[in-house]
């Protein structure tokens, strides 16, 4: 009976358009699981998920006479993963080279709709991420929320454009340049070379876009991109992987709050020895989006060793969740079994990780770091039909996804697999 | 050569502390271990179970085994007991393992064994208690080789050779991958040619004899080989299946054999196994046809990688077992649609009735157990995944009465791990190596540093590596990134690393 009442009210009309043949994709399902995980404070045992036109229609117990053709078993469900911290199509090609604060370009002018690397997160049970513009430069520009299927125009597939204004401390953007002593060589004969001098960036970008307010000298081009970062309108992303570099990111942010009035919404990607000070990131209210779990040794880097030399345990995540802070796993847009997403979070729990936690990490905690939590990150009525199917207990080794929907198309299909 | 000192301190310090910390009570091999759970591997579990070893070998398994009064009990209801890992083949462990003769059976790899290696270290927290050293390929920094040295199966303790050895003349490795260098022509040429040219001197051999000539004799003594010995004294007729024959081979005494030559002659008389590494399903057919032409292919285990599962159907033909490649999915992309293809390699095998035992993708986190729970995830029963990783590698390492099941007689290796042995929490608690406690996790400094960042107490700031050379691991993680402005950053490479170096010294 509740099954036909929420049938009833939610008919959502079908926005996703016919694929290559002409044909629309079916977008009725019911699947029958033996525990559903929501990421929305409560597991059903034996519980029945139904989507239609794309968006989830009902999450319960009820078990209605379904058709064989609309219905899908299998042992465990959650929502389709997130994953604030994908790095697909970011090489050279797609970094502004001209300058090193570049707000204004967008990374979703550089994405490829027809990328391999986007069936490979679905595979992996990906369905929404993050792209960044890649970190060669101080502040890159507008990271893009996309779905990882569905249209093929990467416009069709925006959760969230302009989702983030992305940007780096570190080591990485100073790669390349040298200093002019004497007459500029070339084109790189500029600043930053240190950590010191893209720090020196990022305040002359927050110092100058306050300044443009009342001294339109002040500005230059994306400034408006980086007042709305201050006043906390635009996300701010920052990629930060050893505690020096952590603690510059905070310090920054204190300090534009401070000097500027400003309330920068911020949050740490990369983030791998943020177990060395969690209270600064408390204290700060700085969420943290974590780099794949260094497990293995690879190439001269030791295990545990990550980018920037930084040391990453495999109790972070643990550790920053016992403290309060917002976590979210990443892959990096890794492909292979023992790197994906769903392993990542497999690691956490090895580290000590709460399952509720982890899954947490992969789903509604990303979602909501980019402001996209409305639509995904979790298994409840109205959202999006995104949804991940298990063989077992989600992230063990020994389960996999087996099944994919996306917008309520079965982009995996789990009967393939039996 | 003062970085390699540095670093060969560093470890053997490393190793010196891993030894004191773990309890590693030599009680002549005798202890008792009391457990929740016993997961046999040969036959059903056994809940609440002792496991009784004495000199070495478990003495008994059951519910109601009783301890001797004067042996130490390792009493952990809260723990599951488990039959070591057994790795079927690894090309790590060695130090400089590379060897430029194409054919070179003669070499063994307990020359190359580095004991205190990091690897062996990491076996032994992971479980793998046997482990089958063979020279590439593959391998990193490895051409690869024809025939390669006589690899030799270990446990992971001991600071000598003699200490960890489990077996020796573990069998021959043998590649139908091109060597570095070489064509797939060439390396079948050569590969080929390695066996006439067998035949052929022991043809020679037999006909000096004939001839009255003394050059072999004379050479076995200028080798230092001693004649008079039982097995040496004696000529004997050639053995094995080989699809050729050396007539008059009993009228040479086995020791004139020059020990270049020895091993061959060992190896197509079936007294020795081969491993024989197929890259690609284009190298089966090789490797198959060389094993059968000259007799060994009941000896031969196949080590796959890359898409050689392409040839199961051959494989299963003839009846060989393999050891799959450590990537258990293997992708390709369709030429045509552009599409992914993903193959799951051990479901194949399965499907063919191919026996198979699985390798590490990595020493640390993808070992044994974590290639075991992945097959689970695709479709294999829990039985056979675990029989991949312990008894079917020991059958085909000939140690099946020895090792991969908890069972009276066998060597007295066990796990205590903290859970179900293919669940993502669970960790080695204790290892118990012939009998004796070798490991213990809660005094394992590198796991604590890897778990919560703690430092070893003699540990280097940076460490030992970083002080000595401090622009290896910079220069390897920014490799990439160094991409971008590639040709602006070039002429001040080395200012730039000196700037890192502060970094990396943090």
């Amino acid at each position: 009976m509740i099954l036909a009442l929420a049938l009833a009210l939610t008919t959502v009309p079908a926005h996703a358009t016919a694929d290559r043949s002409g044909q629309e994709p079916q977008k009725r399902w019911t699947i029958f699981a033996d525990e559903i995980h929501t990421s929305a404070g409560r597991t059903i045992a034996n519980g029945t998920v139904v989507v239609n036109g794309g968006k989830i229609a009902l999450v319960g117990t009820g078990r209605e006479e379904t058709p064989e053709k609309e219905l899908l078993k299998v042992h465990a469900v959650t929502a389709g993963l997130v994953d604030a911290s994908v790095r697909i199509d970011s090489d050279a090609k797609s970094v502004e080279q001209s300058r090193e604060v570049s707000p204004s370009v967008r990374v979703a002018d550089s994405l490829d709709p027809f990328a391999i690397e986007w069936d490979r997160q679905l595979r992996s049970g990906v369905t929404t991420v993050l792209v960044n513009p890649p970190d060669f430069d101080v502040v890159g520009g507008l990271g893009v929320v996309l779905k990882t299927g569905g249209p093929e125009s990467i416009a069709a597939r925006t959760v969230r454009a302009n989702a983030v204004l992305r940007g780096a401390m570190g080591s990485q953007p100073s790669v390349g340049n040298h200093p002019a002593f004497g007459r500029p060589t070339d084109f790189y004969s500029r600043r930053p070379t240190t950590r010191m001098g893209v720090e020196w960036e990022w305040r002359k970008a927050f110092y100058d876009a306050a300044a443009s307010q009342h001294d339109p000298s002040r500005a230059f081009p994306g400034s408006d991109l980086v007042l709305r970062a201050l006043s906390g309108d635009l996300t701010l992303a920052i990629q930060a992987w050893s505690t020096q570099d952590i603690r510059t990111a905070v310090f920054l942010k204190e300090e534009v709050e401070r000097e500027l009035g400003g309330r920068p919404r911020l949050f740490i990607d990369a983030a791998a020895e943020a177990w060395k000070e969690p209270q600064l990131l408390v204290r700060s209210k700085t969420a943290v989006v974590l780099p794949p779990f260094p497990m293995a040794a690879e190439g001269n880097r030791p295990a545990g060793r990550t980018e920037d030399g930084a040391f990453m345990t495999l109790e972070v995540a643990r550790l920053l969740y016992e403290q309060g802070v917002p976590i979210a796993l990443s892959s990096h847009g890794a492909a292979g079994i023992e790197s994906r997403l769903p392993m990542q979070a497999a690691y956490a729990i090895r580290g000590g990780l709460p399952f509720e936690a982890a899954l947490e990490a992969v789903t509604i905690s990303p979602a909501r770091m980019l402001g996209v939590e409305d639509r995904v990150g979790s298994v409840e009525v109205g959202k999006d039909a995104d949804l991940v199917l298990w063989n077992g207990t989600p992230f063990e080794p020994s389960s996999r996804v087996v099944g994919v929907l996306l917008d309520g198309v079965l982009k995996v299909d789990p009967r393939a697999h039996e | 050569m003062l970085v390699r000192n540095t670093r060969a301190t560093a470890r053997l310090l490393c190793a010196a502390v891993l030894l004191l910390l773990a309890p590693a009570v030599f009680a002549g091999g005798k202890i008792a271990i009391k457990v929740g759970r016993i997961i046999t591997q040969a036959g059903p579990d056994i809940l609440n179970g002792v496991i009784v070893i004495e000199d070495g070998r478990i003495k008994s398994v059951g519910p109601d085994s009783k301890a001797p009064w004067d042996v130490e009990v390792l009493d952990h209801p809260e723990l599951v007991a488990f039959p070591g890992y057994v790795e079927a083949h690894s090309t790590r462990g060695m130090d400089r393992p590379n060897e430029n003769i194409d054919v070179a059976p003669f070499l063994d790899v307990r020359d190359s064994i580095d004991p205190i290696s990091f690897f062996f270290e990491d076996c032994l927290r992971s479980g793998i208690l046997t482990v089958n050293v063979q020279q590439g390929p593959p391998a990193a920094f490895t051409g690869g080789c024809v025939i390669g040295a006589q690899g030799m199966v270990v446990k992971p303790f001991g600071l000598t050779i003699e200490q960890m050895l489990v077996k020796n003349g573990a069998g021959i490795k043998i590649s139908a991958a091109p060597k570095a260098g070489k064509s797939r022509a060439t390396q079948a040429q050569t590969l080929r040619k390695a066996f006439t040219d067998l035949r052929l001197y022991l043809d020679k051999l037999v006909q000096d004899k004939k001839d009255g000539k003394d050059y072999a004799r004379r050479e076995a003594l200028y080798q230092g080989r001693d004649l008079e010995k039982e097995e040496n004294k004696k000529g004997r007729a050639m053995e094995g299946s080989s699809t050729w024959k050396v007539k008059g081979l009993e009228t040479v005494p086995r020791g004139e054999i020059d020990d270049k030559q020895e091993p061959l002659l060992r190896l197509v008389e079936g007294k020795i196994p081969a491993f024989v590494y197929c890259d690609a399903a284009a190298s089966v057919p090789l490797a198959l046809g060389v094993a059968r032409e000259n007799g060994f292919l009941a000896g031969t285990t196949l080590v796959l990688d890359g898409d050689a599962w392409k040839a199961a159907d051959l494989i299963a033909e003839a009846g060989v077992p393999v050891v799959l490649g450590p990537n258990l999915m293997h992708v390709e992309r369709d030429p045509v649609t552009g599409k992914e293809i993903e193959t799951f390699v051990p479901g194949v095998f399965k499907k063919k009735n191919v026996r198979f035992a699985l390798q590490s993708l990595n020493p640390q986190a993808q070992s044994l157990w974590y290639q075991a729970a992945v097959c689970v995830g695709y479709g294999l029963d829990r039985k056979e995944a675990l029989d991949a990783v312990t008894r079917t590698p020991a059958d085909i390492l000939h140690l099946g009465d020895r090792v991969g099941s908890l069972e009276p007689g066998k060597d007295g290796n066990v796990l205590l791990l903290s859970g179900d042995p293919l669940s993502i929490t669970t960790t080695v608690q204790y290892v118990v190596l012939d009998g004796n406690l070798v490991y213990d996790r809660s005094k394992d400094v590198r796991v604590k540093h890897l778990l919560e960042g703690v430092e070893q107490e003699n540990a280097v700031p940076g460490g030992a590596d970083a002080q000595a050379k401090p622009h290896d691991d910079e220069k390897a993680g920014e490799g990439e990134k160094a991409e971008k402005k590639k040709d602006a950053g070039e002429k001040k490479d080395g200012e730039k690393e000196g700037k890192k170096d502060g970094q990396a010294q943090r």
